[in-house]
């Protein structure tokens, strides 16, 4: 550029420019869900932490934040699991494998694993909350040994909503997790727990001192945190993993404050006890 | 003698701004109509330094109303950031307090050079203000902010202009215009002009910003917000018009072609009704700041209380334009932040 040889500067790095990410299997694994496994093509690693978040686009249609569904310790690659809500989750649930998706991050603050080592850990996950506590479930199984006892909650409307199935399958027979799931509506192929997840609270028992991650429909919230309070768990012991309206996923475009946090820079996992007295947080 | 500032005879002050002209895009004050407005000049003519207050303000000229961020083509995607050497020409102090106040949010934590690259670009001309719009309270809001951030400031006296040099790059300026050393009667004549505009400021502000801040925070959960917001429209003016906003959407346009376009910002608002709003499928959405009197609290939180410790002092630099412009009058921080003083 002309004027940077006048001034003698470096090219200045545009913060906004994707890096493409060459899609190496897509999918559809609900009525709404598709779930893609990516690569960069520049060949470099994604280096993240569990909980961290990345901006996703189909040039022309826009982009949108996504968490990681997939734990840092599996392989080359990472995937995402995108809802088929607007205009750029269609166009991005439009894409198949060899496609492009264009990718910039990871962006924010995963989940604390210094404070998670060496605890109990429950984590709570509803609907589509379980793809970004998916990168964590993994990384615990992964690296079992670094915490105590795993407990985890999954919960969605109707059997259909259930995401990754095999990770499922394999959850339920495994004993490096006690698995329970729920549904709030039950069809004839159902035989396990039905009722809200806050139900799964009588099957378990909890240690007041387990490490609580809650993901999930803003509604969720408030009745999985009046269930710890009942048990004793600190709110400085509970995590959440919040979800905002996003343009930047830097700190500059504003959509995702509350108040004076920005979600996208200060989350998007907070410590319950940091953002509870925050209106905006939950409704 | 002040080896610093400079004087030009009012006889010379057209020559000076042609000078600029030749040496990069100049915007400054011009008048449109009974307005005023910042704009690319290609005369000295059009330029009034007279003017009260610009529609919108100088941050334009840096952080445009619509930016290319990204090209995208079937190749791939490139950068769009081409600053180009622009002169921003008379800009108030207090407008000059909120593009530092940018300069901070933009390059902290994450460096956003789309925004960086032009400002680099960028020299500031201030000026001092020779007529007061009528809402004004730039006299009594973040008093211990000062002006930063530009290159030199220019004030009008009776019989020429007193030049302040502050940075080389403001120095380079001299070259274009018949300069001399300012006298020390010069000197502390523009000194005066400056002091005395601030006792004519219309409105006031009657506390300090930390004790605002603390009383505006204290109120969250106050019923005010939503008394003084029943009759907003939630349009968002007093977002566009103002000087510290930074806010913005991010969207993708094609070209006519359909393979190639490019990813833009554009200004928003949190007034607007859906800036907060998420999609949760099947129809269903969630609105964190559902309530017009929530974006209006969230606005003045914002302005008062929220980026304080950052900027060490408010987000607002008294310029008045979002009192002037709302539609119902209901923007006005002075009024907001005196009722919730007395409340």
């Amino acid at each position: 550029m002309s004027t940077e040889a006048q001034s003698g500067s470096a090219p200045h790095p545009n913060i906004f420019l994707p890096r493409p990410a060459e899609v190496v299997r897509a999918k559809q694994v609900t009525a709404t869900e598709k779930h893609f496994t990516l690569k960069m093509k520049d060949g470099q690693p994604m280096t993240f932490e569990p909980g961290q978040m990345l901006e996703i686009s189909v040039f022309g249609f826009g982009e949108i934040p996504i968490g990681y569904a997939s734990s840092p310790t599996r392989a080359q690659t990472f995937d995402i699991v995108v809802r088929k809500v607007g205009r750029v989750s269609s166009a991005i649930t439009a894409l198949e494998q060899g496609q492009t998706l264009y990718v910039r991050g990871p962006l924010g603050h995963g989940f604390p694993l210094d404070k998670l080592r060496g605890h109990d850990i429950l984590i709570v996950a509803g609907g589509i909350g379980l793809c970004p506590t998916r990168s964590l479930i993994n990384y615990i199984l992964d690296r079992r040994s670094e915490f105590k006892k795993f407990t985890l909650f999954f919960g969605v409307k109707t059997p259909q909503e259930q995401l990754f199935l095999e990770d499922l399958a394999a959850w339920r027979k495994s004993k490096d997790v006690e698995y329970h799931e729920t549904v709030d509506r039950a069809d004839e192929s159902w035989k396990g727990n039905v009722g809200v997840i806050t139900t799964l609270f009588k099957k378990v028992s909890v240690d007041p001192g387990t490490r609580v991650i809650i993901c999930g429909p803003p509604v969720m919230y408030k009745f999985v945190i009046a269930e710890l309070d009942g048990i004793g768990v600190s709110r400085n012991n509970i995590y959440v993993d919040l979800e905002r309206r996003m343009k930047c996923g830097i700190g500059k475009c504003g959509h995702c404050q509350i108040n004076d946090k920005y979600v996208c820079l200060d989350g998007p996992v907070f410590c319950f006890k940091e953002i509870e007295s925050l209106e905006e947080a939950f409704r | 003698m002040s080896t610093t500032s400079y004087f030009l005879k009012e006889a010379d002050f057209e020559s000076f701004l042609e000078g600029l002209i030749k040496t990069a895009a100049v915007y400054a004050p011009v008048a449109k109509k009974n307005w005023f407005v910042f704009s690319p000049i290609s005369s000295p003519k059009e330029v009034r330094l007279d003017y009260d207050l610009t529609i919108l303000p100088p941050k334009k000229a840096i952080f445009p109303v619509r930016q290319e961020l990204v090209a995208f083509g079937p190749a791939g995607a490139t950068s769009s950031i081409k600053p180009e050497p622009r002169i921003l020409f008379g800009v108030h102090f207090y407008d000059i307090k909120a593009i530092d106040m940018l300069d901070l949010l933009f390059r902290e934590n994450n460096v956003d050079w789309n925004y960086l690259a032009q400002r680099e670009n960028t020299i500031i001309v201030g000026s001092n203000i020779q007529k007061v719009s009528k809402r004004a309270f730039w006299a009594t809001v973040g008093k211990g902010v000062k002006p930063h951030g530009h290159d030199a400031f220019i004030t009008k006296l009776p019989n020429g202009y007193v030049f302040e040099v502050l940075t080389p790059k403001g120095e380079k300026l001299l070259a274009s215009g018949k300069f001399k050393p300012a006298t020390d009667a010069q000197v502390a004549e523009a000194k005066k002009v400056n002091e005395e505009i601030l006792e004519k400021c219309p409105e006031k502000l009657s506390h300090g910003s930390h004790e605002i801040a603390a009383k505006v925070r204290a109120a969250f959960k106050s019923k005010l917000w939503d008394e003084l917001s029943r009759t907003c429209f939630s349009c968002g003016t007093c977002n566009i018009v103002c000087p510290t906003c930074y806010c913005f959407d991010v969207q993708d346009n094609w070209n006519l072609d359909q393979v190639s376009g490019q990813r833009a910002r554009a200004w928003d608002g949190c007034l607007l009704e859906d800036f907060a709003k998420v999609s949760l499928g099947a129809g269903a959405c969630e609105n964190f700041r559902e309530h017009r009197g929530q974006r209006y609290r969230h606005r003045l939180m914002r302005k008062a209380a929220y980026l304080n410790d950052k900027l060490g002092g408010p987000a607002c630099v008294g310029c008045g334009r979002c009192s002037a412009q709302c539609v119902p009058d209901i923007a006005d921080p002075v009024r907001i932040i005196e009722t919730i003083m007395e409340s």
